[in-house]
């Protein structure tokens, strides 16, 4: 999966926005938007906040978790914690990325907020990795690791799944070797 | 060494980088394809004086069957893969390939890629609505209608979907209808410029 | 373009190259029978045939057909880089060893010897899965860290399956930056496209001149 299609998907999460124009409720397959209002918040696909922030027609107002002191306090409970912990959105890599590449001037504290975002990130890729390694070494054969988010695994994804087919044909050796014959036979 | 031929063909086709066709190696493939006759010959030969009794000839039997065997294994493999880049070319570089890609390859396999090529593009007709769909387009989830592109080279003359004739002079700068460009940046005739 | 992928990638493929280069690594051979004819297969002698006792290397798949259980036409030995003394290095510390010097294909020639049911299979059987095992972290840690530092030094040091699992590893870390620089939604050149464009410019024709 390419990380622009990871993007798309993300895209069509709501957050809200404070349009500067009227206009009726808009209809589309994926449903209806609107109705508009002038100053009055509304909460949208990120898609389309994205688009009529670059033509300057809203203000974007960012989700309740973008906010230094919830943030430090996740950061602080993800070093915490053995396990995954929750996040309050499973898009919040992709939403911070876009909404601090179009609305920095509307999003309080942008730079701080970047930074600790990406350091939750990195906490929990840290915390992958050491999963990752800790399943590998321990030869089980299934593992369940909750609350990671769709941008977390496509950052392993290929890594990880050629790095498992490898110690499925090594396991495979040790365990039924009959069953490893078959290739063998060219 | 029994089957060394081979292997070199084998050989070529791991050190072949991507966007490459090494020159279809014709001669190797005959001398191969003649050592397997010889090992054949011997073997039919010997097979007779089995049957006759003189078991002493069936280790070298089995020997030079084994020969055949990988003989066949790496010829059927380079030809295979050779093929599999082919395939890729044709989503890489689009219908036409590049002369010298081309001129590497054997008639067999210009053959091929003609009715690859053919096959795809009736598929793409027959599927989607008025017209067809091209599903070399669109690798990545488009995100405007429009994009900003700067020419890497004189491409000559290009005529849009509305009418419009434009001229693609290096370094001029287009705003065209993405669906439009996109081969062309993908053959790296224009750059897609973000703002 | 996974999408795209073919049964060619896996390793169990008749067509996979990786297989083909892998089954190419020799084993330490005796014959137990006289062989007609074949005495050109020993470069030592001059003999026409392979007499009783002969010693020679010979490639995997050359071997497996020779050697069928009893009355096979040779006798094989666990090779060098699988034995007992190289096999104590990897327990010890798996990330010292150089494991392209030690085979290319490290893992994919060892599945194959253990295929053979030697005496010492299930040692190298383990021996396998451990090394894999205790290198794995080093592996994925070094493809996923260093973006600017100088990698050739540990990427040397791979046997040929680690190298793609490497290489997947960067080419994972790479989208991702590239999608953090806001660089992914620029459409660009299609790779094989710019290589090759890459070789006509340094005159690196693929044409016999």
């Amino acid at each position: 999966m390419d990380t622009s299609e990871v993007e798309f998907l993300a895209e069509r999460e709501h957050v809200k926005i404070i349009p500067n124009f009227t206009q009726d409720k808009i209809f589309l397959i994926s449903g209806d938007i609107g109705p508009f209002s002038a100053g009055l918040p509304v909460s949208i696909p990120l898609w389309l906040a994205v688009n009529l922030k670059q033509r300057q027609k809203c203000r974007f107002l960012p989700p309740d978790w973008m906010d230094i002191e919830i943030l430090k306090a996740k950061k602080q409970e993800e070093a915490d914690s053995r396990f995954f912990t929750e996040m309050s959105s499973p898009f919040y890599m992709e939403i911070t990325q876009l909404l601090l590449q179009w609305g920095t001037d509307d999003i309080p504290k942008a730079d701080e907020i970047r930074t600790l975002v990406k350091d939750i990130w990195d906490l929990r890729i840290a915390k992958l990795r050491s999963s990752i390694d800790v399943f590998v070494k321990s030869e089980a054969s299934h593992a369940k690791l909750n609350y990671l988010t769709l941008m977390e695994i496509n950052t392993v994804r290929l890594f990880l799944t050629k790095a498992l087919n490898h110690m499925h044909q090594l396991r495979l050796m040790t365990s039924g070797r009959s069953q490893t014959q078959q290739s063998q036979n060219f | 060494m029994l089957a060394e031929k081979a292997l070199d063909l084998i050989r070529e086709l791991h050190r072949t980088s991507s966007g490459t066709l090494s020159p279809y190696n014709e001669d190797k493939i005959r001398q191969v394809l003649e050592e397997m006759k010889t090992l054949f010959e011997q073997n039919k030969d010997k097979a007779h004086s089995v049957a006759e009794g003189q078991t002493d000839q069936l280790s070298s039997i089995q020997l030079r069957h084994a020969g055949i065997q990988r003989n066949k294994r790496c010829l059927l493999a380079y030809l295979y893969n050779r093929l599999e880049q082919i395939r890729k070319m044709r989503w890489e570089f689009g219908s036409v390939l590049p002369p010298d890609v081309k001129y590497n390859m054997c008639e067999q396999e210009v053959q091929w890629f003609n009715q690859y090529n053919r096959l795809l593009a009736n598929y793409m007709r027959s599927i989607g609505e008025s017209g067809g769909l091209d599903l070399t387009q669109d690798m990545k989830p488009p995100k405007t209608l429009y994009v900003l592109v700067r020419c890497l080279l004189d491409h000559g003359e290009f005529e849009t979907q509305d009418g419009n004739i434009i001229l693609l002079k290096k370094n001029s700068q287009h705003y065209l209808l993405r669906s439009e460009c996109e081969h062309l940046i993908r053959q790296g005739v224009l750059e897609h410029v973000v703002q | 373009m996974a999408a795209f992928s073919t049964a060619g990638e896996s390793v169990n493929s008749y067509f996979n190259i990786d297989d083909i280069l892998a089954s190419q690594e020799k084993i330490p051979c005796s014959f137990n029978v006289d062989v007609a004819a074949m005495g050109y297969l020993d470069q030592s002698t001059t003999n026409v045939d392979i007499s009783v006792g002969t010693k020679l290397e010979l490639p995997f798949w050359l071997a497996r057909y020779l050697y069928r259980g009893t009355r096979s036409i040779v006798s094989l030995e666990t090779p060098k880089s699988y034995r007992e003394g190289y096999r104590h290095i990897l327990k010890a510390d798996p990330n010292v060893v150089d494991l392209h010097r030690l085979g290319p294909f490290f893992y994919l020639f060892g599945g194959k010897l253990i295929s053979f049911q030697l005496p010492d299979a299930d040692d190298i059987a383990s021996i396998l899965l451990k090394t894999f095992q205790g290198r794995f972290r080093r592996i994925m840690d070094g493809s996923q860290n260093a973006l600017h530092t100088d990698l050739t030094g540990q990427v040397s040091m791979l046997d040929e399956q680690e190298r793609q699992l490497f290489a997947a590893g960067q080419q994972g870390l790479h989208d991702f930056q590239k999608w953090e620089n806001r660089e992914s939604e620029k459409l660009s050149t299609s790779v094989m496209i710019a290589n090759h464009r890459k070789r006509k410019r340094i005159g690196v024709s693929t044409q016999p001149s």
